[in-house]
């Protein structure tokens, strides 16, 4: 049996406001294995983004642990940490994330330029990456002048380009309508069989939420479910699924 | 490697392009300022140097060691013995282009029932014509020509108070250095028009033989001015021959324009702080300026340095970029600042305005801004200096925050 990506063990995270204490995450204890498809469900307000941001090692637990392909995130440093998320993760986030002087093509790169490959590498993978997320021949165009979802379709091959090993989405779709926001998760389904990469992201949208394999439902903090929904191996497909990624019109 | 970085910066740059001309502009004009001034200044000290060194007459003074330090009144006893001797050693030295005597004396000079005091120089009247501004003065007449001949010169000021003309018939008294009274009757050859009034007022000139035989102190001098090849080092020829006249067993002390030159020295002074405090003012507006653009800079991409952290750009490259910025519109804004210095210049050059004289001066000159390349090095030097301080909290700031509550940053 290999050792999951990630295991947090009764993570907590407690923001404090003064003489308030607001709880984000409460004792969270699950695991993501390789190459998973899973989903963090809850409300607004129910502690996903504070979730993510502690697998994603923006954040520190108040207590509990993290460990990262078996090893005691809290022993590393600020600059391990750093490697680890552009080595290892990749981040989609739900909107204005890309560099708006940079075109796409340039965006994907800049995740290979934070490694110092040579020029030559970084712009044909992420070319490449923009042709695996649909957007081949817009690889000159800034941000400004693409739509809602191409631009996160971006944002998804910035995290893809890297190969990581998770990418983390806190609310990819909440800032698209609710047939880009499928499209969007066909990409991810297709990128997950394609690339075996695990995604891990989050959503209060019913429709969003029931295409993946395994949901974790949050409340005030608390995982209160984690249940594989569907067999392994198979993931339910919107119907009808989507070929083309172009959606919409730069607005 | 480091070229998309730079390539970011400068499209960053451009994000807000009237706010980037706006700041540019602050810089362009600081090495503007810089290099003019300096430029300016450059061609002030210069004509201030020329004026001082003919209001001596040469840049090197030679007089007897005992005289040294001492008033003019009490110098007046202490002759160097022979001139002659001095000024011949004195000019084997290869940058000396001549040594000239000066004899100073005062007394009354009368002209009917009318006297007035005097401040008298008997000096070689070709040397003097060749080596200081005084021919310049003449207002009135011609200057001084035979090296025999007992003629003079007075200040507009003194001769009006004798009521004396060119042509006119004056007696001139001294007395000697031993302690006798000595005249003699001297026509007036011109009248100068001396810009300094309280020496207008006593001015009186004569060649040197004839002053020597009034003051009984004939081949004697007060000082020897020696007149130096242009470019030459006046400290290092003064200790020079001071040197070799000491072998020659004639000791002098020689005393360079610069040493005399108090009012130089004051003016550069001046000068130089006027510079140094306008420079403080210039780096405070840019610094100001720029740290306030970058500081709006840095906030309205809150969110964006957050998402740069979160996917692992190390904080020191996050700085790097904000730095890069600051080092760009120094580069650019000294690249552009150069060449409209060296419009402006040309421009100023060619424009043909006179200038006031400088203090002591009796001339204006036309405006001439002097190249300094150490001027436009400077600004460069200070514009980027100056830039990076600026950008330093700005891009310190961005490095420092938290990529989660800048991701949530709206
Ligand atoms: N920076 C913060 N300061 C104080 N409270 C916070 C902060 N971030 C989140 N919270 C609180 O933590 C809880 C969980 O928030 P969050 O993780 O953002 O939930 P979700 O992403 O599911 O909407 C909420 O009660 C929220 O108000
Ligand atoms: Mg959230």
């Amino acid at each position: 049996m290999t050792e999951p990506l990630l295991s947090a063990e009764r993570l907590t995270r407690v923001y404090r406001l003064g003489e308030e204490a607001v709880v984000g995450v409460q004792e969270a204890t699950f695991s993501v294995e390789a190459g998973e498809f899973a989903v963090l469900a809850g409300p607004s307000g129910s502690g996903k983004t504070t979730l993510l941001n502690l697998l994603g090692l923006l954040d520190t637990p108040d207590s509990g642990r993290l460990l990262f392909e078996g090893r005691d995130a809290s022993s590393l440093d600020e600059t391990s940490r750093a490697r680890l998320r552009r080595e290892k993760l990749g981040f989609v986030f739900q909107a204005h994330q890309l560099i708006p002087v940079l075109s796409a093509e340039e965006n994907v790169a800049f995740a290979l330029w934070l490694r110092e490959l040579p020029e030559q590498q970084c712009r044909s993978r992420a070319r490449q990456a923009l042709r695996d997320v649909g957007l081949e021949g817009l690889e000159s165009r800034r941000p400004g002048a693409l739509s809602g979802g191409q631009r996160q379709r971006v944002a998804v091959a910035r995290a893809l380009v890297g190969e990581p090993a998770l990418i983390l989405a806190d609310e990819p779709t909440a800032s698209l309508d609710s047939a880009t926001s499928e499209r969007l998760l066909d990409l991810f389904v297709e990128l997950h069989r394609s690339r075996r990469v695990a995604f891990l992201f989050s959503s209060h949208d019913p429709r969003i939420i029931g295409r993946a394999r395994r949901r974790i439902d949050l409340i005030d903090g608390r995982i209160v479910s984690d249940v594989t929904v569907s067999p392994a191996g198979t993931i339910p497909t919107a119907a009808p699924p989507s070929g083309s990624g172009r959606e919409g019109t730069p607005s | 490697m480091s070229g998309r970085w730079w390539k970011l910066a400068a499209r960053n740059l451009g994000r807000h392009r009237r706010r980037t001309v706006l700041t540019g502009s602050i810089v362009v004009i600081g090495f503007i300022a810089t290099t003019m001034t300096a430029g300016f200044v450059s061609q002030t000290f210069t004509g201030l140097r020329d004026v001082t060194v003919k209001g001596l007459g040469g840049e090197i003074r030679l007089v007897d060691p005992r005289a040294a330090g001492k008033t003019d009144d009490e110098a007046a006893a202490f002759l160097l013995e022979s001139w002659e001797a001095v000024a011949r050693g004195a000019a084997k030295d290869p940058a000396v282009v001549q040594a000239m005597p000066r004899l100073s004396f005062f007394g009354l000079v009368v002209k009917g029932d009318r006297s007035a005091g005097y401040l008298g120089t008997g000096t070689d009247p070709a040397m003097e014509q060749r080596a200081s501004s005084l021919v310049e003065a003449v207002g009135e007449g011609k200057f001084l020509a035979d090296p025999e001949a007992d003629e003079v010169m007075l200040g507009t000021g003194l001769s009006k108070a004798i009521g004396a003309k060119a042509g006119d018939l004056v007696t001139v008294m001294t007395t000697t250095p031993d302690g006798a009274l000595n005249a003699v009757d001297a026509p007036v050859a011109a009248i100068l028009r001396y810009p300094i009034k309280e020496l207008d007022d006593r001015l009186l000139y004569m060649p040197y033989r004839p002053a020597s035989r009034l003051l009984k102190a004939e081949g004697k001098a007060s000082s020897v001015v020696l007149l130096l090849k242009p470019g030459a080092d006046a400290a290092e020829v003064a200790g020079r021959i001071a040197e070799s006249l000491k072998r020659d067993g004639r000791p002098v002390v020689a005393r360079t324009w610069l040493e005399t030159a108090t009012f130089y020295r004051q003016v550069k002074l001046l000068y130089v702080s006027i510079f140094f405090f306008m420079g403080l003012i210039l780096a405070t507006v840019v610094i100001l300026a720029t740290a306030n653009t970058m500081t709006m800079s840095v906030f309205e991409r809150t969110r964006e340095i957050g998402t740069l952290l979160a996917i692992g750009m190390e904080r020191g490259a996050v700085r790097a970029l904000f730095l890069r910025e600051g080092m760009l519109m120094a580069l650019g804004g000294s690249v552009l600042g150069a060449i409209l210095s060296l419009l402006l210049r040309a421009a100023l050059n060619a424009s043909g305005i006179e200038l006031p004289p400088p203090p002591g001066g009796t001339h204006g000159a036309p405006l001439h801004v002097d190249f300094i390349p150490l001027a436009y090095l400077a600004g460069f030097v200070m514009m980027t200096s100056t830039l990076l301080l600026a950008s330093w909290w700005p891009a310190r700031r961005a490095a420092r925050l938290d990529p989660v509550e800048a991701i949530a940053h709206v």
